[in-house]
C-alpha cells in the first residue's frame, strides 16, 4: 500500500503556455526516504504540493490527476526561513500547529519543550523568531511540522538558505527524528542528504521522470547528468576545478582602496571597525565571518550608506556621497530584484548609462555586449522580475557594473543558487578580475574563499580582525596562510 | 465556491495593507509639515491614506477586500503609534465601506480607472462624514470649506486613483499579481488538450 | 515601533484587551459629542496623567511618544483658529480672521485631537498584538483566519520596514533616487508590495500546511479572560468622565460651555 501517490497528473500554472507536468505517475511506501532530483525549474517543489494536496486545496493551480493519494499525516517544510511563521515568537509558533490540531492548553507548554529539544533549538521558548539565523528558524519550522506528528514528512529544500552549518545541523536533526517516517526531499545540496536517502528520482527540465531506483546505482549511472543540471553533488567543486582553465595572475601593483581607523556607525553605535587595510587592483577580497559579524554593514559603510568616519580613499580620493562613490564603486545587494528600476532587462543595462548622459549609440553598444557576456541575450525583452533566479542575479551584477567602475562590492552573490550558475556567475566576476577590476564580496563558502579569492578578510564582532593571503602554487593548487591545512 | 475569502486572499491583502499602513504612518508627520502653507494644500495629499483599498482590490479582485485592505491598514498605522490615535481605526472602517461600496455597485467586475476613482470618491465621502463629527468643518468659512472639499476630492482621485491604477499596471509587469488572481478556465482547458 | 523598550507591567496591560478597546472607543465616541471646552481639557488632563504614570514606560520615551502630538495639538488648534468663523473679532490679518468663537473652537479641536491620540497611546502602550487578536477569537468571535492573518502580518512590521531601508540604500546606489515623487514612489512601491505579496502567498501556504483551515476544535495557548482588572480599568475611565464634567461646572476655565 502507497503512503502517497499521483497518477497520471496534468498540471500547468496560468499564464504559461506549457504543462509542467504531462501524465507523471510516482508512488512513495511507507518508510521510504526518497530524494527528488532535477535542474532549478522543473517542477519538484509542485510535485511535492500535490503530493501534500497543498495544490489545488490551498493554492488555486489548475491540475488534474487520475488519482492522488495524499497521506493522512503530513508535514511540509518550506524553503525560505523568513516566510513559514506567522507568530512573532517560538512558543507561539509551534503553539500555532498544537493549537489547529486541538492540542489541550494544558499540554501545550510541555510540548512545546519537548519539541525544541527533538531539533536541538536550545532557546528559552519566548525568543522572538526575527533574532534567530536561518539555520535555527528552519529547525523550528521543523518542530513546528512535528508537533503535527506526521508520518509523512516533505522536506521542500529546506536547506537552500542556509550556509554549511546550518545546513548541515538540519541534516543531522531530520536523520535523528525521521528515521521511522516517510521523508520526501527537494533538495540541490545533496552531500548530506545522499546517505540517508534510500532512493532517488530524477527529474529532466521537462518534468518527466528520467530515472528512478535505488540511491547508489542512481547516482553512479546518472553521475554527469546530476552534474550538468546544477546540483551540489559532493565532489562538485573537484569536478568543477578540473575544467576550470587556470587563472591569470595579476602583478600590477596599485592601490584602490585604503582604509585608517575607518568605521561605521548604525544608531550612533560602532557597528564595524577597520583599524587598517589596504587594497590593490586586481584583487579579489573574501569577507568571512559568522552571522551578524558586521559583513554587510562594512560594505554598506564603504558605500557610506551609513555614517562613517576615519581615513578612506579611493582611488587616492576621499569622497564623501554615495552618489560620488558609486561612480568608482559597483555595488551587487543580496536581494537583486530590490535594486532592479525599469520594466526590461535591455532598459535596466542601460539605466546607468542613460543616466550618465552617453549617446544612444554607445549605449547600444554597450548593452548588446552586456546581453551577451551576461547570457542574458533572449531575456532582453523580459521583466527583471520574470526572469530566474540565476538570471536575476547575473543582470544584477551586470547593471551595476557597466558603467565601467573598477570596483565591485557583492553581498553573498552566490547564496541559494544552484552550483551551474554559481560556477557561471563566479567565472563571470573572474573574467572582470582579470581585466583589473577589483572584486569585494561577502561569502560563506569556504569553496570559493579557496578557489578564488586571492585574499580573506575575517570580521568578527563588527572588527576586521585578520587578513589571510591565499596564494597560488604551481598550476592549480593553492593553500591559505595562517590556516593549518589537514 | 468557497464561502468568503480565503485565507491566502486574507493574508495577502493584510499584508499589502500593512505596507500602507506604513505609508500612512509616514504621511501624518508630511501632512502636518505641508499643513503651515496655509489654503489648505494638505488636502490634496489626504487622499493616500485611501489607497490601499483600492490597491489591494485591484491586485486581488474579490469582494470584501477593500473593507478589509483599509481596516488592516490603519491598524498596522494605530500599531506604528498613529498620530490621531484610535481615531484612525474608525476611519479605517469607514473609507473602506464607501469604497467597497463603489466597488460593489459594479458587482466586483469593473477594474478601470473609472471605478477605482469612484471609489476614491466614495472614500472621501466617508472621511468627510467622519470629519463633519469630529472637526466642525462646517464652521469654516464658506470660500475656505469649498476650497478643502475641492481640493480633498482632486487628491483623492489623482492619489487613490489614477496613481493606485499606474502601481497596479507596474505590479502586473513583474507578474507577481498571477499568483493572486484566479486561474481562468481556459488555463483549465488547456490540461484536456 | 516601541517592540524593543523595556517596560513594566501595569494594571493598564492586565486589562482584557478587547474590552479596553471598547471601553476606548465608547469614550472616544463620548469625546465627539463633547462640546464643553472645560471638560474636554479635564478628560485630556486625566488621560495625560494614566499615559505618564501607567503605562509602565521609561518617562524619557513617554515624553518622545508624546512630542508629535503636541505638535498635532498645536497644528489642528490653529487652522481652527485662523479661518474659522465667528462674530466677535480678535485679529484681521489678510485671510487669517481669528474670532472669539474660533478660537475656543480651535482650541476644543486641539484638545480633542490631543484626547483621541492619547487614548489611542493608552492602549496601544500597553497591549500585546497577540493578546488583543486572541481575546478579539474569544470575546468577539472574531473569524482565525482573520486573526491570524493580521498576526502574521504584525509580526512583518519591522522586516518590512528593514526592507524599506534596503531599497532605499539600493536606489541610491543606483542613482535612482532622483525624480519626481510619482517615480519615486513607485520605484519604492513596486518591489516592497511585490515582494510582500510572494511572502504572504508562502505563509498562507505554510499555515494551511499546519492544517490551520483544518482546526475543528481549535483550543488556544492563551487563553485570556476577564478579571478585576477590567473592573479597575471601567471603574477608573468612568471616574474620569464623571470628574472631569464636576469639576468643569464646579471650576470651569472658561465662562464657555458650548463651542458651536
Amino acid at each position: 500500500m502507497y503512503v502517497a501517490s499521483v497518477d497520471e497528473l496534468r498540471l500547468k500554472f496560468p499564464g504559461t503556455d506549457t504543462l509542467l507536468f504531462e501524465d507523471v505517475s510516482v508512488s512513495f511506501t511507507k518508510g521510504e526516504k526518497v530524494l527528488l532530483l532535477g535542474p532549478s525549474g522543473c517542477g519538484k517543489s509542485t510535485l511535492l504540493q500535490v503530493l501534500s494536496g497543498i495544490i489545488p486545496h490551498s493554492l488555486d493551480v489548475p491540475m488534474k490527476a487520475k488519482h492522488v493519494r495524499i497521506p493522512d499525516n503530513w508535514g511540509y517544510v518550506f524553503q525560505d526561513p523568513d516566510s513559514q511563521f506567522c507568530m512573532p515568537f517560538v512558543d507561539e509558533e509551534i503553539a500555532f500547529a498544537l493549537e489547529n490540531i486541538g492540542v489541550p492548553r494544558e499540554q501545550m507548554k510541555e510540548r512545546i519543550e519537548q519539541l525544541l529539544q527533538a531539533v536541538d533549538l536550545s532557546v528559552p521558548p519566548h525568543t522572538n523568531i526575527h533574532t534567530l539565523s536561518g539555520g535555527m528558524k528552519q529547525r523550528l519550522a521543523l518542530a513546528s511540522v512535528l508537533a503535527l506528528e506526521p508520518d509523512v514528512l516533505f522536506l521542500d529544500e529546506p536547506t537552500a538558505m542556509l550556509d554549511d552549518e546550518g545546513t548541515e545541523l538540519i541534516w543531522k536533526t531530520v536523520k535523528r527524528i525521521a528515521h521511522d517516517k516517510t521523508v520526501i526531499i527537494v533538495e540541490h545540496k545533496i552531500e548530506h542528504v545522499l546517505d540517508f536517502v534510500d532512493r532517488i528520482i530524477l527529474f529532466n527540465d521537462a518534468g518527466e521522470i528520467v530515472a528512478d531506483g535505488e540511491t547508489s546505482t542512481i547516482f553512479h549511472m546518472y553521475k554527469s547528468f546530476i552534474a550538468s543540471n546544477g546540483i551540489w553533488y559532493p565532489g562538485v567543486w573537484e569536478d568543477y576545478l578540473q575544467q576550470k582553465k587556470k587563472r591569470a595572475t595579476n602583478e600590477e601593483r596599485q592601490e584602490i582602496i585604503r582604509l585608517h581607523e575607518f568605521r561605521g556607525y548604525r544608531k550612533k553605535d560602532v557597528k564595524i571597525h577597520v583599524p587598517k587595510a589596504q587594497v590593490q587592483k586586481g584583487e579579489w577580497i573574501a569577507i568571512t565571518g559568522k552571522n551578524g559579524a558586521g559583513k554587510s554593514t562594512f560594505l554598506h559603510a564603504l558605500m557610506k550608506l551609513i555614517p562613517t568616519d576615519g581615513e578612506y580613499e579611493v582611488e587616492g580620493e576621499r569622497l564623501a556621497q554615495t552618489k560620488q562613490l558609486a561612480r568608482k564603486i559597483a555595488f551587487v545587494f543580496q536581494n537583486p530584484e530590490f535594486q532592479f528600476v525599469t520594466n526590461s532587462v535591455w532598459d535596466e543595462l542601460a539605466y546607468s548609462l542613460r543616466l550618465a548622459k552617453r549617446g544612444e549609440q554607445e549605449i547600444t553598444e554597450k548593452v548588446e555586449e552586456m546581453l551577451k557576456r551576461f547570457h542574458l541575450e533572449a531575456q532582453r525583452a523580459q521583466h527583471p522580475y520574470q526572469l530566474s533566479m540565476g538570471q536575476k542575479r547575473r543582470l544584477s551584477v551586470a547593471a551595476a557594473i557597466i558603467g565601467g567602475q573598477q570596483l565591485l562590492l557583492l553581498d553573498e552573490p552566490t547564496f541559494g543558487q544552484d552550483a551551474k550558475n554559481t560556477f557561471a556567475l563566479l567565472e563571470l566576476l573572474e573574467s572582470y578580475r582579470e581585466q583589473g577590476t577589483t572584486i569585494m564580496m561577502v561569502t560563506h563558502d569556504e569553496q570559493i574563499v579557496n578557489h578564488f579569492a586571492t585574499r580573506r578578510w575575517v570580521i568578527e564582532n563588527g572588527k576586521l580582525v585578520r587578513e589571510e593571503t591565499v596564494i597560488m602554487e604551481e598550476g592549480e593548487m593553492r593553500c591559505e596562510i595562517g590556516y593549518s591545512l589537514s | 465556491m468557497q464561502k468568503g475569502l480565503k485565507l491566502t486572499d486574507i493574508l495577502t491583502t493584510v499584508v499589502i495593507s500593512i505596507v500602507f499602513g506604513i505609508v500612512y504612518k509616514l504621511w501624518g508627520p508630511f501632512y502636518y509639515f505641508v499643513k503651515p502653507f496655509g489654503l489648505h494644500i494638505d488636502q490634496l495629499i489626504y487622499g493616500m491614506w485611501f489607497i490601499a483599498a483600492t490597491v489591494a482590490f485591484l491586485i486581488i479582485r474579490k469582494p470584501g477586500v477593500a473593507l478589509l485592505a483599509e481596516i488592516a491598514a490603519s491598524s498596522g498605522e494605530f500599531i506604528m503609534g498613529s498620530e490621531w490615535g484610535l481615531e484612525v481605526l474608525l476611519y479605517g472602517v469607514v473609507q473602506g465601506l464607501f469604497a467597497e461600496v463603489a466597488f460593489a455597485a459594479f458587482r466586483y467586475k469593473r477594474f478601470d480607472l473609472f471605478v477605482v476613482s469612484l471609489a476614491a470618491i466614495g472614500s472621501t465621502i466617508g472621511s468627510l462624514i467622519m470629519d463633519f463629527y469630529k472637526g466642525y468643518i462646517e464652521a469654516l468659512a464658506p470660500w475656505n470649506l469649498a476650497l478643502f472639499l475641492l481640493a480633498r476630492f482632486v487628491g483623492a482621485v489623482l492619489i487613490s486613483g489614477v496613481f493606485a491604477s499606474s502601481l497596479v499596471k507596474a505590479l502586473e509587469a513583474t507578474g507577481v499579481t498571477q499568483l493572486v488572481r484566479s486561474a481562468s478556465k481556459e488555463d483549465f482547458d488547456q490540461l484536456n488538450r | 515601533m516601541r517592540l524593543d523598550i523595556r517596560y513594566r507591567e501595569t494594571w493598564l496591560h492586565q486589562t482584557n484587551p478587547t474590552f479596553k478597546l471598547l471601553v476606548m472607543l465608547s469614550v472616544f465616541l463620548l469625546v465627539l459629542f463633547v462640546h464643553n471646552p472645560n471638560v474636554l481639557i479635564n478628560l485630556s488632563l486625566g488621560l495625560l496623567l494614566l499615559f505618564f504614570f501607567y503605562t509602565g514606560y521609561p518617562m524619557k520615551h513617554l515624553v518622545l511618544f508624546f512630542l508629535p502630538f503636541f505638535v498635532i495639538f498645536v497644528s489642528t488648534a490653529s487652522s481652527m483658529t485662523f479661518f474659522g468663523q465667528g462674530t466677535t473679532t480678535w485679529v484681521r490679518w489678510g485671510l487669517v480672521h481669528i474670532t472669539k468663537e474660533s478660537f475656543f473652537r480651535g482650541m476644543h479641536l486641539g484638545f480633542r485631537a490631543l484626547s483621541f491620540a492619547l487614548l489611542g497611546l493608552l492602549f496601544s502602550l500597553t497591549t500585546r498584538p497577540v493578546y488583543l487578536f486572541y481575546s478579539l477569537m474569544q470575546q468577539l468571535k472574531v473569524k482565525p483566519k482573520y486573526a491570524y492573518s493580521f498576526l502574521a502580518g504584525v509580526r512583518l512590521i519591522p522586516v518590512m520596514l528593514e526592507e524599506f531601508q534596503t531599497v532605499q540604500n539600493a536606489l541610491k546606489v543606483r542613482g535612482a533616487d532622483e525624480g519626481g515623487p510619482v517615480k519615486k514612489m513607485k520605484r519604492y512601491a513596486v518591489p516592497l508590495l511585490s515582494q510582500s505579496i510572494r511572502r504572504a502567498q508562502r505563509i498562507a501556504i505554510a499555515m494551511e500546511a499546519k492544517r490551520f483551515s483544518e482546526a475543528k476544535n481549535r483550543t488556544f495557548y492563551y487563553q485570556i479572560g476577564v478579571s478585576r482588572y477590567d473592573v479597575i480599568f471601567l471603574v477608573t475611565m468612568i471616574g474620569l468622565i464623571g470628574l472631569s464634567y464636576y469639576m468643569a461646572s464646579v471650576f470651569p476655565y472658561f465662562p464657555l460651555t458650548d463651542v458651536r
